[in-house]
């Protein structure tokens, strides 16, 4: 280092002054007086923001406005959706990975995992479209119509685990491709009437993707997990698979696709997750 | 925490001449570092808070599930462990739940401590951009580089800290190691090391809020699963400076606690401003 740099990153003295002690009391209570505020306003805004149910723990019972509460804790849902949103790039492909790197995938069914009766009498219905009609597909015409791909991808849950796997479907862009949806449309609702809830009761799962995202190059309609048709336990005949999104949002057995201009509901975010979930 | 070799009588002796009368005093802590100092308390601790409480639902620290209870989170072991053997500490019903009980928002509450988490995450990286501000508008950023002496002053300060509990039992007189810069070389290895910490929080938070945006990112750190451990260490970090931070702000004093509230500090040697470097 030479010495000019030195002089530049030298610790310098501190720049000292003298005061009259009154002063110097003075501006000690003003700042503490002042510290005390933030800090008490601190407290009350924790109280405000934590969950009821941690309050409880403590003993407090604070009957705040929950509306105004939900309301700010979703802007921070909104800001980071926002934010994820503007990262997303249907060029960006997602890493993939070679088959020595795949890694054990548990059935993350929320509920009961469905009973695989419904599999045979199982169909794809797409509303929403620009002919106005309703269609009906079902695995046999899927498969014959479209090309299949293959693609080792990492699955994020939104718990914090993740899975590296083997997955083989249909492009849902190639879907949109041939059953083009209505000109307004910017979401498509994904959901699934065979979901079940923990006690095995139908508990439809219903979630909102919007179509940037549908039409990503990776997201898939899944049919195979490691070149087997999917079992019950993820999602058969067909579920999907989008890497850019949390788990939460890859439906298992769907069974209806509407494509809608306005946001659809989405199962999750009612139930305090965020909405877009992009990853 | 001084920072003057000066005994504090003269000090005192001094500023009580009659011609005189006012207090020497030095700008120690600029408004911005001092703002964002305290907010840190609160940002923090919400982070910590509903940090835990994420870690509850895909803990990183797991064995084989238990035959008997099918536990498998070490974390909970640990609970289990306590309610087991230190008494008086058994407050809920479930002891596998005493960490997530006691050290976070609580178990089972997933949606709400992602969003406490993502609030806190944005306000500590606004805040981390108030203290930088802080530190270039005050100057106070040279204080804080590592300086070449600093090993070997770090091992004469620590060994003062370890033996001034005994020196203060067996009434001795214990000499404060002398230096002529802000702060010590451990607390500048201290002070140094938490800004990198921040920043290092920061990063590997992204890296597995964003995994496949962030992929090379999450890459430096070892990959997305590795990329979680760093930041669950990342926290034990802070909470590990955090203690000894607070104890030795009491132990030091006053003039200490204040400088950061008021940011000025009247612990200053009358004798000529001591040149900057050793």
């Amino acid at each position: 280092m030479n010495n000019k740099a030195r002089g530049f990153f030298a610790e310098r003295p501190l720049p000292e002054f003298e005061v009259d002690p009154q002063v110097l009391r003075r501006r000690t209570r003003r700042d503490v007086l002042l510290f005390g505020a933030g800090a008490a306003a601190a407290l009350a805004g924790g109280g405000f923001l934590l969950p009821q149910a941690t309050l409880s723990r403590v003993g407090v019972r604070l009957d705040t406005n929950s509306r105004a509460k939900e309301w700010f804790l979703n802007q921070a849902l909104r800001i980071d959706d926002d934010v994820a949103e503007a990262l997303y790039s249907e060029n960006r492909m997602v890493a993939t990975y070679t088959k020595s790197q795949i890694t054990p995938l548990k059935n993350n069914y929320n509920g009961a995992t469905p009973d695989p009766g419904y599999i045979s009498g199982w169909k794809l219905t797409l509303d929403g479209l620009a002919s106005g009609l309703s269609v009906s597909l079902d695995i046999r015409n899927l498969l014959a119509r479209f090309s299949v791909r293959d693609q080792i991808t990492r699955l994020v849950c939104v718990e914090g685990w993740s899975a590296i796997a083997w997955w083989s479907g249909l492009r849902f862009d190639d879907l949109i491709r041939a059953y083009p949806p209505m000109s307004q449309a910017k979401w498509a609702r994904v959901e699934s009437s065979v979901n079940l809830d923990a006690s095995g009761n139908p508990d439809h799962y219903f979630m909102s993707l919007d179509l940037a995202t549908a039409r990503h190059p990776q997201t898939l309609l899944a049919t195979h997990l490691s070149g087997q048709p999917l079992t019950v336990d993820h999602g058969a005949p067909l579920r999907l698979l989008a890497p850019v999104k949390l788990g939460l949002k890859n439906v298992k057995a769907i069974t209806n696709i509407t494509y809608a201009a306005e946001e659809p509901r989405d199962y999750w975010a009612e139930r305090g997750y965020s909405r877009y979930d992009g990853i | 925490m001084s920072c003057s070799t000066t005994p504090r009588k003269e000090a005192i002796s001094t500023s009580t001449l009659p011609e005189r009368p006012e207090v020497l005093v030095a700008r120690r802590h600029h408004l911005l570092v001092r703002w964002s100092h305290w907010l840190n308390v609160p940002i923090l601790l919400g982070l910590i808070l509903s940090g835990i409480s994420i870690y509850w639902s895909s803990p990183i620290y797991q064995h084989k599930p238990d035959p008997n209870t099918g536990n498998f989170d070490v974390l909970a072991d640990i609970g289990i462990w306590i309610c087991a053997h230190a008494p008086g500490l058994h407050h809920y019903s479930s002891p596998p739940d005493w960490v997530y009980n006691h050290l976070s928002i609580g178990p089972g509450m997933l949606a709400a401590a992602l969003r406490l988490h993502w609030l806190c995450a944005y306000a500590f990286m606004l805040n981390g951009a108030v203290y930088v501000a802080g530190l270039i508008a005050g100057g106070g950023w040279r204080g804080l580089l590592p300086r070449r002496t600093d090993l070997r002053d770090a091992f004469r300060m620590f060994r003062y800290y370890v033996g001034f509990p005994l020196a203060k039992l067996t009434r001795r007189q214990r000499p404060h190691p002398g230096f002529n810069t802000k702060y010590n070389a451990l607390q500048r290895a201290a002070y140094f090391s938490v800004p990198l910490t921040g920043c290092l929080s920061v990063a590997t938070g992204w890296a597995i809020h964003k995994p496949m945006q962030f992929h090379s990112l999450a890459a430096i750190f070892g990959g997305f699963d590795a990329a979680r451990v760093w930041h669950f260490w990342l926290m034990w970090v802070f909470v590990l400076f955090v203690v000894p931070h607070v104890i030795l702000v009491f132990a030091d004093g006053w003039d200490t606690f204040r400088g950061m509230i008021t940011g000025w500090s009247a612990r200053v040697k009358r004798s000529a401003v001591t040149a900057n470097e050793q």
